[in-house]
């Protein structure tokens, strides 16, 4: 067991980091915007062979390429080109890649941007391409980009992966939001920690406040679990780790934002500042795939049996 | 970075699996365990249990070999932990000992104190207490008042009194701290036998298990020099290199998972398990655990790469701590006649978490320790 990168992974890692170093900051058309999705970022992705990463280097680094991916302010989509479709299919499909389940009346997280979909259809898998005229924008405070069809797509069209392929898919969702989570609580809490040494009350930093103090640590010790969990379970490749480091991740949200924005105060809720790209992309993942205790419910079948 | 046990670490674990099985008797379930690794009746067993482990070279495998190891690494340390939790810590208080008590000599003895010590402690046939906490102390260690004052002839005199002192009454050693000076930390650790004239250990009752509980009372003992360890008033680095190792030196997940899945054996067993509330709790706890063991293992991981760890450390112990502490909820909301005479395992972890968030330092001085030493936070 070893918890450091090997030189490979962090050859890639740097490599990500300095691809997406200009990415730090929105840019200026996107200023003030609850989310921006950064379409050339995730056209170099794709042009630079990133979403390739599971198959010739494996699931951990694919996972680290969606972590370093969910440190940005700026939204791509990389768990399902990265992690979730390499492993559900030989051949996938041009990204970016939403996700879609449950009523797809309603809007849906990434497929205002998608070129494809994957479906879960309650019993099969499809994979649909998306016709850009058949998707309106929806407006949202969550950080990334949703939409909603205009009219339901045909999925008797799509590519039929089967039943055999639900379990697949969600332990690599589960896998994927896992690993975005991570990232972005790896820029939300830092970047909170600094800007409560800086932010003065009662003339002290805020910071120095043992209440702020304490539940500071409580995130900082979440988040270093966090990345953790999602790596392990991209490393295992066991549907229960996913299913254990999405449940983590997923119930931990609340506790996240909530102390994140409160230490930030009214500047936080503002878009002029950083700090709901990233707490507001975790509360878009915080329902993905069944939500915690949609995972948590899953673990406990794969750990102790379906319910009688 | 990669996550899996070698052949030779899993060969270990599954040695450990069948000699643990040899070992405990019949009757470790019944007469032994159930009353806690403190009590007289685990303390008593562990000088058998932890002899037999060192005649099979298992019990302190990961010290040097000059000191009657086996040359082992902090993994081969965390993976006998692990096993032995499982077991119901068969080893009784002897694990600090193999922990670091040793290891500390090692780093901070005397050539005569590792003579003395360190083989007796490598035969498995002593148990020692530590003289940390002090009556209306806490976990401001710092601020003991025990004091060993010098002496014309160079030995010390020491009075004062440590509480809570698990396995006092039936120790034969006190890894003991008292105060040399005037400065806060002028602090020096004393390796004293417990049957020095002039202690006296008081015990009383309490929640969490037998012999746990104690006072120890030091009336103008008089202690030679040569059971200081370490300079006068210096021994802060040694207490705080100690209490890394007891921060993360406990697989309380380990065991956590453990009772977790005999809590849900039994929800099972009583038609209880099918509840979709439940089973969500149930995911729920076993996410906390498998997050706690991570952290754990990171620090396991730094350990093996910096001989010892740090701040991360106390992460893993918060982490641990919030896992425990719903784990203890969880029981007590679907199977709490395991405090009235159900299942022993699942109330005794319940019963020897009472503390984990108190021992080792207060769980608000672990948040405190990562606020300053991973966050930079300032100080008010």
């Amino acid at each position: 067991m070893d918890f450091d990168l090997t030189d490979d992974q962090q050859t890639l890692v740097s490599s990500l980091q300095s691809m997406f170093a200009p990415y730090g900051e929105i840019p200026e058309e996107g200023r003030g915007a609850k989310s921006y999705f950064a379409a050339d970022l995730q056209r170099k992705l794709v042009n630079g062979g990133f979403f390739h990463t599971a198959r010739e280097a494996g699931n951990l680094e694919a996972a680290l390429l969606v972590l370093e991916a969910g440190r940005l302010p700026v939204t791509v989509e990389a768990g399902a080109s990265a992690l979730v479709a390499p492993n559900l299919m030989a051949n996938p499909p041009e990204g970016p890649i939403a996700l879609l389940s449950g009523d797809l009346k309603k809007a849906q997280r990434m497929l205002s941007v998608a070129r494809h979909a994957i479906v879960d259809t309650g019993d099969d898998v499809v994979v649909i391409p998306i016709d850009p005229e058949n998707v309106e924008p929806v407006e949202t405070m969550l950080a990334a980009p949703f939409g909603r069809f205009r009219t339901p797509p045909d999925l008797s069209k799509g590519r039929r992966l089967g039943a055999e392929a639900r379990p697949v898919l969600h332990q690599w969702s589960r896998v994927a939001l896992a690993a975005e989570c991570a990232g972005a609580a790896e820029s939300a809490v830092p970047f909170t920690v600094e800007y409560v040494k800086l932010r003065k009350a009662f003339d002290q930093p805020i910071g120095s406040f043992q209440a702020v103090q304490h539940r500071l640590a409580q995130c900082w010790q979440i988040m270093r679990a966090l990345r953790y969990n999602a790596l392990h379970a991209a490393w295992t490749g066991d549907p229960v780790r996913a299913d254990l480091a999405a449940t983590y991740a997923q119930m931990h949200v609340q506790k996240l934002v909530f102390d994140l924005h409160q230490f930030h105060g009214a500047i936080g809720i503002t878009t002029e500042y950083k700090l709901h790209y990233w707490t507001f992309r975790l509360r878009s993942l915080q329902p993905e795939t069944g939500g915690a205790d949609g995972a948590a419910l899953a673990a406990a079948d794969k750990l102790w049996g379906a319910a009688a | 970075m990669e996550f899996a046990w070698t052949a030779e670490q899993d060969a270990y674990r599954q040695k450990l699996k069948t000699t643990i099985e040899e070992l405990l008797p019949d009757n470790w379930t019944t007469d032994i365990a159930p009353h806690s690794y403190g009590s007289k009746e685990q303390i008593e067993y562990s000088r058998t249990f932890c002899a037999q482990l060192a005649e099979r070279g298992l019990l302190v495998q990961q010290w040097p070999s000059e000191y009657g190891g086996g040359d082992g690494d902090p993994w081969q340390q965390w993976i006998l932990a692990e096993e032995m939790m499982l077991a119901g810590e068969p080893r009784g208080p002897q694990y600090m000992n193999v922990n670091w008590i040793g290891p500390a000599l090692m780093a901070h003895g005397t050539p005569e104190q590792k003579a003395e010590h360190l083989a007796r402690i490598a035969s498995g046939k002593v148990v020692w207490c530590q003289g940390f906490s002090e009556p209306g102390g806490g976990s401001d260690l710092a601020g003991m008042k025990t004091k060993a004052e010098r002496q014309e002839d160079g030995s010390y005199l020491i009075n004062g009194s440590k509480i809570w002192t698990s396995y006092s009454p039936f120790a034969d050693y006190c890894f003991l701290l008292a105060r040399t000076g005037e400065q806060k930390k002028a602090i020096s650790i004393f390796l004293i036998p417990m049957s020095l004239k002039g202690i006296e250990v008081h015990t009383f009752p309490g929640l969490v298990g037998k012999g746990h509980l104690n006072q120890v009372y030091f009336t103008d003992v008089v202690v030679p020099e040569s059971m200081r360890m370490g300079e006068e008033g210096q021994a802060w680095p040694i207490i705080t290199y100690a209490l890394r190792f007891e921060r993360v030196s406990v697989a309380r997940f380990h065991i956590g998972r453990k009772v977790l899945d005999r809590c849900v054996a039994q929800l099972q067993a009583e038609g209880r398990f099918s509840d979709t509330a439940v089973r969500v709790r149930a995911g729920r706890i076993a996410a906390l655990l498998e997050a706690g063991r991570l952290l754990s293992y990171y620090v396991i991981d730094q350990r093996v790469k910096q001989g010892s760890d740090d701040v991360n450390g106390n992460i893993a112990r918060v982490s641990v701590s919030a896992a425990t502490m719903e784990l203890q909820a969880f029981i007590m909301d679907y199977v709490p006649d395991a405090l009235t005479g159900g299942d022993y395992v699942i109330n005794e972890f319940f019963r020897a978490n009472l503390s984990s968030t108190i021992a080792a330092g207060a769980y608000e001085v672990q948040l405190n320790l990562i606020a300053h030493g991973a966050l930079n936070l300032p100080r008010s």
